[in-house]
């Protein structure tokens, strides 16, 4: 009998902190008292110990019964403080040694028969816990895959408390052995992500027939992680493309990966078996949202879709029916890639390095500018009015998507030969998605930039130098076509992930004209002049 | 005229509900607004050409309005107000029957020495109507032909931007009071409009809103104002008929352009023309027509605005017909990789051969499709 202390951990954000689960069980009225700023799931933990402890075939004297959960002053959320709290009573009591859980990270939820089910945020606190030096865990069986992603830690999965308790206690046998842990090369910025055959039809850029101009957009943007606006009438395919955006993203780096696991484990929508997010994620987010869902939020801020899309496509279908709020709200995080949530009892930070996929018709009917228009300008203003300028200029590429033609529908394209017709295949756009990004890996290699994008004006100086000929050219653009400086810093930045897909050091001026062609479209066209 | 009598000169031209003609005979009865304001009801009630309702209207205005206060109002935001019996008043506008008693303005009245045309169409036009009227607009100008029309969407607001964009001026009648910018998308044409030496006129008073039914009467001063009347698109019931027909009463020349048969467009045009309207090849021609450039200039000037094209750029170029198309339609008909065509189009663009007329949907300007025939 005496106090006793038990490591497990809280998730704040994306934050980890340790935390010490102390018990004391000692003489006095029969009570059980729970301390240390919890909220009232860990409250309640004290209820499912207790029977979950008896139920285990366990004894639980009836005597006064102190957890603290250290520190104090921050305030503990979730269910996974229930089997460390058992622990530390059972250490209390003398039923387990206390020598026996010292450097042993501990997070379970208990049934009332004692089975331990999975708790969220596994793979972030176990990784916390080794950078803190803490290199044994018991968690839930069913986060045992995701905890074994850490390399170097010596992972206990359990599935019922008896079994924790037998085995802190060496009575059962390591289940550590068992299951030999799959050899993971960890090597920094190797290309870990590929994907795992799949049997199942998956979708494919061969299957969009025509709006070869959109494809090439979608290239470019993919290319140098660029935002992408689709403009178009009602089913000319915009949905249908932008789900096939992920086939052509460059596979992920295991650091990258882990990044994603850990944002995908604190909201556990990760899977037992494979735990490993090895696509990049393509969020789709309907127009309903609101602006927290979007952006994170909570008491205890949770990520938001914009950080959910961390390293992937968040996709925007429909873009004016969203409420202007909601979308006025990314326009911060796509600066800075990131983004922070204020709270009184701290400021919390997500990231946020996304690709921004939207699209949207040109007006109510949707046949704006092909003559067929049957909206007033009136309409068309107010639709349009829902998106700011400030928004339109986050755009990086903007592109119309049109009608599909009969000739296109069915490949008979006119002169074009019969491999030409099916269009190009996914894995071949994404080939030279990643010869582009190789050339930008290289050239950010000393920096933080991880592609065009995200040059700094002082990096689209350096890396997007012009000649005389494109000088002149990016000159009457900008002097005919009514540029603004934060628009030509976005056709610079195009103008080089085109020529990276050419593969080319210079900056032509083909590849220039072909960015100017891409650019936000503009205050005339909302309405200006029909 | 001092400031005082002014008001008073507003205040009368600015009743509402007493025709032109009744404020004219009136005006020139009692040879001042002063005289009419404080004039007795029984000495109104001798006029002859005034009935009832008239007369009910101006007793209430001398009641209900102050004269000066209201004209301190006009004059600060700098309208100016002439009236048809003045100087300054437009000689164009004196000649017909039913001349508004008083115009009111911002900016400049049109020259009376100088040509002037009005160019006017639908509003709901479509891009190949919008692409001329802004091409005849610019051209005339160069001529020093100064441009009449409505600040309307669709062709009117083509035309007056037209205008500018060739260094002329222009002149706009609102249906509304000159102090109010209808359309409001149309606020910037409306400051250019001004900024270059040309003016917004109207005969409603300051502060009228746009009605409907004030609109069709303005076209009469549009009509006067012209010494020709081009109709770029019309319907076949539509204001810009009326204006032609005005035009015709008001004996002046009248032009249509022709378009593709079986636009319900260019139909109203076409109507014209078999009634005798002149037909618009180019804006040379109409220079010629009207006597304004001689044959010999119109050939040089012919050479030096001969563009050459690249023949890439050429084989896009040739590809657009009337309609606007997009990206998606060019890229399906010539057998370049779409990457290279957006390039060819916007440096197209940049030469002012075509125009973005949505994102990603161009249109062949006006000019272009002169070098193309030539």
């Amino acid at each position: 009998m005496g106090v006793s202390t038990v490591q497990s951990a809280a998730v704040f954000g994306l934050r980890v902190e340790l935390v010490n689960v102390e018990a004391d069980v000692g003489n006095g009225l029969p009570a059980f008292h729970m301390v240390g700023y919890l909220s009232s799931e860990v409250k309640e933990a004290g209820e499912r110990v207790r029977t979950a402890i008896r139920n285990s075939g366990l004894e639980f004297p009836a005597k006064k019964t102190v957890i603290n959960l250290s520190p104090a002053t921050i305030r503990k959320r979730g269910a996974a403080f229930d089997l460390p709290i058992a622990i530390a009573i059972l250490t209390s009591l003398g039923t387990v040694a206390q020598k026996d859980t010292k450097g042993l990270l501990i997070l379970g939820e208990l049934g009332l028969d004692g089975t331990v089910h999975k708790v969220p945020g596994v793979l972030p606190v176990v990784m916390e816990a080794k950078k803190q030096g803490i290199c044994r865990c018991m968690i839930p069986l069913e986060n045992e895959q995701e905890a074994r992603l850490v390399d170097g830690m010596e992972v206990t999965g359990v599935q019922t408390l008896k079994e924790a308790f037998e085995w802190i206690k060496g009575t059962k046998k390591r289940r550590l052995s068992q299951q030999k842990k799959k050899g993971m090369e960890v090597s920094k910025g190797k290309v870990y992500g590929e994907e795992r055959e799949c049997a199942e039809e998956k979708p494919d850029f061969q299957d969009i027939c025509g709006q070869s101009a959109v494809k090439r957009a979608v290239e470019v943007a993919v290319a140098g992680g660029h935002n992408l606006l689709m403009v178009g009438p009602p089913g000319s395919g915009k949905t249908m493309i932008a789900k096939r955006i992920p086939t052509i993203l460059p596979p992920l780096t295991l650091e990258e990966s882990l990044e994603i696991t850990k944002i995908y484990s604190i909201v556990g929508q990760i899977d037992g078996q494979e735990p490993l997010i090895r696509t990049r994620p393509f969020r789709s987010v309907h127009h309903t949202v609101t602006k927290t869902a979007l952006t994170g939020g909570g008491l205890i801020p949770s990520p938001g879709e914009i950080t959910l899309a961390h390293g992937g496509v968040l996709f925007l279908d429909e873009l004016p029916e969203f409420r202007k709020p909601v979308l006025e709200v990314l326009r911060q995080p796509l600066e800075e890639r990131k983004i922070w949530i204020s709270r009184t009892h701290g400021t919390y930070l997500f990231p946020a390095n996304f690709m921004l996929v939207c699209a949207m018709n040109p007006c109510p009917c949707g046949e704006f500018g092909s003559g067929n228009c049957t909206c007033t300008p009136g309409q068309v203003r107010g639709y349009l009015g829902k998106l700011s300028q400030p928004f339109l200029d986050r755009m990086d590429l903007c592109v119309e998507a049109p009608k599909v033609t009969y000739a296109a529908l069915k490949g008979k394209m006119s002169g074009r030969k019969t491999a030409e017709r099916k269009g190009e295949t996914s894995a071949q756009i994404r080939q030279r998605v990643c010869a582009a990004r190789e050339i930008q890996n290289r050239r950010f290699s000393d920096s933080g930039t991880g592609f065009n994008a995200m040059m700094s004006i002082r990096e689209v100086e350096q890396y997007c130098k012009l000649g005389d000929k494109e000088e002149a050219l990016i000159q009457m653009a900008y002097e005919r076509l009514g540029l603004t400086a934060r628009s030509y810093h976005k056709i610079l930045k195009v103008a080089r992930t085109i020529a990276d897909l050419a593969g080319s050091e210079k900056i032509e001026s083909m590849h220039l004209a072909e960015a100017i062609g891409y650019r936000s479209f503009d205050q005339e066209y909302r309405g200006g002049i029909l | 005229m001092n400031h005082t009598a002014r008001a008073f000169e507003y205040w009368f031209a600015s009743i509402p509900g007493l025709t032109d003609e009744k404020k004219i005979l009136l005006r020139s009865c009692m040879k001042s607004g002063e005289a009419i304001y404080y004039i007795e009801e029984t000495e109104l009630g001798r006029m002859k050409f005034l009935n009832e309702t008239d007369r009910n209207t101006i007793m209430q205005e001398q009641k209900k309005r102050d004269p000066k206060e209201e004209w301190a109002r006009v004059t600060d935001s700098g309208i100016w107000m002439s009236l048809s019996f003045e100087e300054t008043y437009p000689a164009r506008l004196s000649c017909i029957s039913d001349k508004p008693y008083a115009l009111y303005g911002k900016g400049h009245l049109p020259k009376d020495k100088e040509p002037s045309a009005a160019i006017v169409g639908a509003r709901a036009c479509t891009a190949y109507g919008e692409e001329c009227a802004r091409w005849f607009a610019k051209e005339l100008v160069k001529n020093g032909i100064q441009i009449i029309s409505g600040m309307a969407r669709g062709i009117d607001g083509s035309a007056q931007r037209g205008a500018l964009t060739g260094g002329g001026t222009t002149y706009a009648v609102l249906g509304n009071g000159v102090d109010i910018c209808y359309p409001r998308e149309h606020i910037g044409l409306y400051t250019d409009i001004l900024a270059h030496g040309g003016g917004i006129l109207s005969e409603q008073p300051p502060e009228t809103k746009p009605f409907a039914w004030n609109f069709p009467r303005r076209n009469r001063i549009i009509s006067a104002l012209s010494d020709v009347v081009l109709v770029m698109e019309a319907k076949e019931k539509s204001g810009s008929l009326i204006t032609a027909d005005l035009a015709l009463e008001q004996g002046k020349d009248v032009y249509a352009l022709p378009g593709p048969v079986g636009s319900p467009l260019s139909r109203g045009c076409h109507f014209l023309i078999r009634q005798g309207a002149g037909i618009l090849i180019s804006p040379e021609e109409l220079c010629l027509d009207l006597g304004i450039v001689e044959k010999e200039e119109k050939r040089g000037k012919k050479t030096e605005t001969q563009k050459v094209l690249e023949t890439k750029e050429d084989l896009v170029y040739s590809s657009f017909g009337v309609s606007p198309k997009s990206v998606g339609q060019i890229v399906e008909e010539i057998e370049l990789p779409p990457s290279e065509i957006i390039g060819i189009l916007t440096m197209l663009e940049m030469k002012g051969y075509i125009r973005e007329k949505a994102k990603n949907y161009y249109v062949r300007c006006g000019e272009g499709a002169r070098v193309c025939g030539e």
